[in-house]
This record gives C-alpha cells, structure tokens and sequence, in this order.
C-alpha cells in the first residue's frame, strides 16, 4: 500500500503535466458548450499516452491517474476508453467511444474510429461508418453522436472478456469523473477566494468552507477508490468506485454552480465545461441505481436467491 | 502508488483473526455491546490483553528496548483495525498500547518508562484520558483546571503540584488506576502539563454519567486540592502542548470505525436476506453504505501511509475523519431504515453495539465541524 507515485508514476505524470500546461488555461471570452480538443488528442496520441496501460511497467493504475489529470482540463479528449479498454480489444484503432444502446447519445462517438457497443449479453467492437452516426446538438460538454446500426466489422466479445470491458468503462467513468470533480472544484475555490461580498471574499464564510471542504473530502475518496479500481481491476472495485463517483457528483454541481452564482452559468465561465461533462457521466453506463444493483450482486451473491 | 498487501502484512491480519477466533468467549458480542468501559468489558480486557502479549500481539510497534518488536506501522495498525472490527476486546487498554505508552517513552523519565511501560506490557492497567472539561471540549485551550507548584520545604522531597478543577466526558475514569491529565501549570494559554496522575489520590472524585453511548464511556472528574509529585509531571513544565500533540499524532484518525461499520452492514444485510426482505432499494442503499465504508477505509490507509513515511499529519487526516463519520452514520442509518428491529431489540447484539457508538462518531476526538475548519484552511487555504 503506496499512496505516493512510485518513480515512474512521476515521471509518467510530470511528462504529461507538461504536454498539458497550454490546455489547463480555461478559454477566453464566448465559447461553446463544447471544448473538445483535437490538438489534445493528437498530441495524446502522437505522445504515446492512449497506450500507456500495455507498456512494460505500466498498467491501468498508470492509465487511471492520466485520465484523472486530464479530465480536471477545461478541455477534453477521449482518453479513458483509449487507455482502459484499447489493450483489450486489440487491433481496433484509438480514440474508442462508449455506446451503452444504440440510438442513445454517445460521448465522443463522432470523433472516434472505434465503438464499444454494449449488450445484456456481451460488447461488439467494431469500427463505425459516418451513416451509422447521428450527431446531437446538446448542452452536454462531450462531443456526442448516436449508434443507429451495429458497425459492419464487429467482432464480439462474451463472457469474461466483455465482463473486463464493461470493468475497464466503469474505471473510466470513475477516474474521469474524479478528474472532472477536481477541476471544478479546483475553479470554484478559486472564485470564492477572489470573489468579494460583504466586504471579503466568499470563501471567508464558514457555510461555504464547510461545503466546500465536504467537497474536498470527496473528491478526494473518488480519487482514491478509482485509482484502487485500476490497481485492483476487478468487477467489485469498479462498481464501489464508479457507484460512489456518479452518487458524489451531485453535490459537487450542485455546490460548485451556487458558491459561483450567476457567472457559473454563463457560457463565458468555464465551469460548465467541468459540470456539464459530469452530469452526463451521473447517468453513464447505467447510472447509479446499475452500479448499486452489481455492487450489491459482488457482494452479496446470496441476494440472487430472494 | 499501488494498493496491495504484503505478504508479512496479510500474515498479520491472518494471525489476529486466528487468535480472535481462538480466545474470544461464546458471550463475547455481548459484552462488547457493553462498550469498552464496562465493568464487564475493563475486567476481561485484563485477562485478555496479558495473552496478546504473549501472542505478540499486544506491542509489537513498540521499539524493542520497550518490550516490542519494532514491528511497522502498518502491522500496529492492521492489529487495531481488526480488533475494532472484532468490538474491540482491548477495551480501554487501546489507549495504552497507542499512544500513552509511546508518549512515556518519548518524554518519561526512567522511573516512569520502567514502571508505566512494564505495566501496560503486562496489559492489566487502565487509563483515563483527563482532556476534555465543561469549559472546552473540542477547544481544548479553554481548560481551566490548574496544578500549582507548591515548592517543598527543605529536605521534605521534591515540590508537589496541587490540582484543583474537573474534567468532563472522561472515558474509563470510574476503573482506571491512572489518568493522562492536561493541566495548567502557569499563567499563559499554553502553558499546561501532563499529568500520570494515580486516580487513587484523596481529593479526586469520580461521577458516571449515564448516557445513550454506553456504561462506562462518560465521567466526570473532580479534583479538589488533590496532590501531584513532581515525579508525576511528563516532560518539562508547561510544555504539554508539545506532548499532547505527540501523543495526537499516533491517533490521527481515531479508531478505524468503519472496520465495525462494515461487519454491520454485513450483518444488517444478512438478516434481510434471511427475511427475503433485501430488495432493489434495500440493495441499493446497502450497496451505498458499503462505498461508503471503504471511501474511509482507504482515507485511513492513507493516513496510514503517511505515518508510517514519518511524513507530518497533512489535511488528508482530516478528510479522513470525515470520511470515517460519514461512513458511521450511513451504516446506522441503514440499519435504522431497513432493519429497525435490530436496533430496537437485543436481537443481534452486534448491530446493537455499533449503534450505540456511531452517534458519538462526528463528536469524539475533535468534532467534525472543526475537521472541516481544518479542511478548509489546511487543504483549501480559505482562510478562517
């Protein structure tokens, strides 16, 4: 048991610290809702970074504190897929988007050469055509697309294979999620130091540093258990640490929007760029009450019997 | 980074399970729902911490010139973990192996280290903590009981201390033959000391306070003219800050509650499942309370972790006492909303136990709120 980066962790973190110093700038003046950086992803890729979890020495672990630290950007790219469940799945090219049913709205699905398409019975992987997407326009701070047809050169996976696909989406989902909380976070404290009401800053007032400091503490557990989901990389570790992201991000919102007000909702502030990547991910993959269902299975199989 | 266990770590963990296993009576759970401080719970402890020691498991942590086996943090830590999760058959004698025992060796003399260190290795002695008072609970430098050093008159020995004033909450006070008590010795906020004060002195008188806790846990402590020889005193006069805050410093997170929460969500959970009474929503909100658990679980590891690089208490160790209270009160609530009877009835005492103790979590030991505080200015930097 280690909570501090091992040599190489650091060296993997300090080289992507840098690759990311321009992209943790938040944009400037009217922007969209969406923030989706094609430069990121090709400096990701160019760099090495979406294949890290096969390297010799390197492994999920690795790949979720990446993903972690990209996503508390202002800007995104698709890495969890890419890194988590690339090395499964082989020959299928990077960046991978998630569809969890088809006709639904998929993050990054657009953008990407390859799709995970999940089923009660198994993931098809497959590489989509530009006739089987549908782009949505959204608020949502992901690129998304829908999935109208089953790519044509689907291979499918079964059993425990598509059981390691679906764990290594839930890692995703929570290391992402723990980086998006983070940053939000990170942006709102920041607002409550600088931001003067009744003659001091907002932060000075013991109601808002109590929330604020909950905030903290979870985020932190977020960080935690997704991490210890990819060390672990089994199915009760994904589901604790996804479960307890998609139940914690709520109250992350939620605080982060009202301790910034009604600049917080501007288009011109970047907190959205943050919150309104997370509220997808609140109802990703099932949700919570999906998430609670196979927690509850892992750990008490004897429930199946009620 | 990384989250496995060693070999020599699991080891530990197998081995105290065993010896559990192997000595904990038939009635064990309830007496444990007793808490700590019982009579019933005080006495066992005395017959069962003497065969801890000789399993090794009482002080390993301790330095080997103590009678330990410098074993590791984590291998103190694994021990204490378990035996929370067991009800903790330590009773008080936790305090001793933690962090008293390890103060005495940091700033006791000689005649302290042999004769206090001797005693808690032999594992029959009970303490008390003599910290909180009705003028500071969580502000602890709001406590008013004084020591004044009353100089000796030629050839009588050395100056004595006399101490007048009380404590209140004191845990184990009504059976512990010493107490570690903060006093002030001089004019000055910081000026207090530490006390090993036998509780046998004439002029100290103890009250029980029933409470909803458990017997045993509450206590007030008068002191009235009571006499304190110098050879009493731990470290230099008016220096107790620095040793109360070395003796903190073993305790960072308290007691590892989420150990017996969990066994308790397991037990709930259990006891619906025999009902046929553990549906989706129950799954759901058990399943919640089981993240929950292990969010302060690895908080605790963490902090853990620290400790053990020597590294300085940071703002993780109050995140993690959040944590911990957080995932106290999910587990009782859980147990409230879906197995009710198990907390009205002595059915399973167990749950029962783990009720009684959980509202005393975001209380004991520095309340949550101040935890907060300390979030807030140590790990956010807002300023207070």
């Amino acid at each position: 048991m280690d909570f501090e980066l091992s040599a190489d962790q650091k060296l993997l973190m300090t080289s992507l610290d840098s690759l990311l110093a321009p992209y943790r700038i938040p944009p400037t003046g009217a922007h969209g809702y969406v923030e989706y950086s094609a430069a990121l992803q090709a400096e990701l890729g160019e760099g090495g970074f979406l294949e890290i979890a096969s390297q010799p020495g390197f492994g999920p672990l690795d790949a979720a504190l990446m993903i972690e630290e990209i996503a508390s950007c202002p800007v995104g790219a698709e890495v969890a897929a890419s890194t988590l469940i690339g090395p499964l799945t082989g020959s299928f090219a990077a960046p991978m988007a998630l569809a969890w049913s088809l006709g639904r709205p998929s993050r990054y699905l657009s953008l990407t050469r390859t799709v995970c398409l999940f089923q009660d019975d198994g993931v098809l992987v497959g590489t989509p055509r530009p006739d089987d997407l549908d782009p949505i326009e959204s608020v949502v701070a992901y690129p998304l697309a829908s999935l109208k047809a089953t790519p044509g050169d689907a291979v499918r996976y079964s059993g425990k294979e598509a059981a390691a696909i679906k764990r290594r989406a839930l890692i995703g989902i929570a290391a992402e999620a723990a980086g998006l909380m983070r940053g939000a976070l990170d942006q709102t404290v920041q607002y409550v130091k600088d931001r003067q009401q009744f003659g001091q800053p907002l932060g000075h007032f013991q109601a808002i540093q109590h929330r604020l400091a909950e905030d903290a503490q979870i985020v932190h557990a977020c960080r935690n258990l997704a991490f210890r989901a990819a060390f672990e990389d089994d199915d009760k570790s994904a589901a604790v640490a996804c479960l307890y992201a998609q139940e914690a991000i709520r109250k992350i919102i939620y605080d982060c929007h009202q301790f910034s007000g009604a600049m917080g909702l501007t288009l011109e502030y970047p907190l959205h760029l943050w919150t309104y990547r997370l509220k997808f991910l609140q109802g990703e993959a099932g949700g919570k009450g999906a998430q609670a269902q196979a927690l509850a299975a892992e750990i008490w199989p004897d429930l199946l019997s009620v | 980074m990384e989250f496995g266990w060693t070999e020599e770590q699991e080891a530990v963990r197998g081995k105290v399970d065993a010896f559990l296993n192997a000595n904990l009576p038939a009635d064990w759970e309830a007496m444990a729902s007793l808490s700590p401080g019982s009579q019933a719970v005080t006495d066992f402890s005395k017959l069962f911490c003497p065969m801890l020691e000789a399993a090794g498991l009482l002080i390993p942590h301790w330095p080997s010139e103590f009678g330990g086996k410098d074993a590791s943090t984590w291998e103190h830590f694994i021990i204490g973990e378990q035996m929370w999760q067991a009800g903790e058959p330590r009773g008080p004698q936790y305090y001793n192996v933690n962090w008293i025992g390890p103060t005495i060796m940091k700033y006791g003399n000689p005649e302290q280290k042999d004769y206090h260190l001797k005693r808690m290795r032999q594992g029959d002695v009970i303490w008390s903590q003599g910290f909180s008072e009705p003028s500071g609970g969580s502000d602890l430098a709001a406590m008013r009981t004084k020591a004044e050093r009353v100089p000796s008159l030629a050839g009588a020995g050395g100056d004595k201390f006399i101490i007048n004033g009380s404590k209140i909450w004191t845990s184990y006070a009504r059976l512990s033959e010493f107490c570690f008590l903060l006093a002030r010795t001089s004019p000055g906020k910081r000026a207090i000391s530490v006390f090993l004060l036998p509780m046998d002195r004439p002029g100290i008188t103890v009250r029980p306070i029933a409470s909803v806790v458990g017997d045993g846990d509450f206590h007030e402590v008068f002191f009235d003219d009571v006499e304190a020889l110098e050879s009493e005193l731990l470290g230099p006069q008016d220096k107790g800050w620095e040793v109360v805050r070395f003796a903190l410093n073993f305790e960072r997170i308290g007691i590892p509650r989420y150990a017996l929460a969990m066994r308790t969500l397991h037990r709930a959970v259990d006891a619906l499942i025999a009902d046929d009474a553990f549906g989706a929503v129950a799954q759901a909100a058990a399943a919640s309370a089981f993240t929950a658990c292990e969010a302060a679980r690895l908080f605790a590891y963490e902090v853990v972790d620290q400790r053990s690089k020597s590294n300085p208490s940071t703002g993780t160790t109050s995140m993690a006492r959040v944590a911990i209270i957080a995932a106290e009160r999910t587990v009782a609530d859980f147990v409230l909303d879906w197995t009710p009877h198990l907390f009205a009835s002595d059915e399973d005492k167990m749950v029962a136990t783990h009720h009684k103790r959980a509202i005393a979590a975001g209380i004991a030991v520095g309340a949550a709120e101040i935890q907060l505080n300390l979030i807030a200015r140590d790990v956010l930097a807002l300023g207070i």
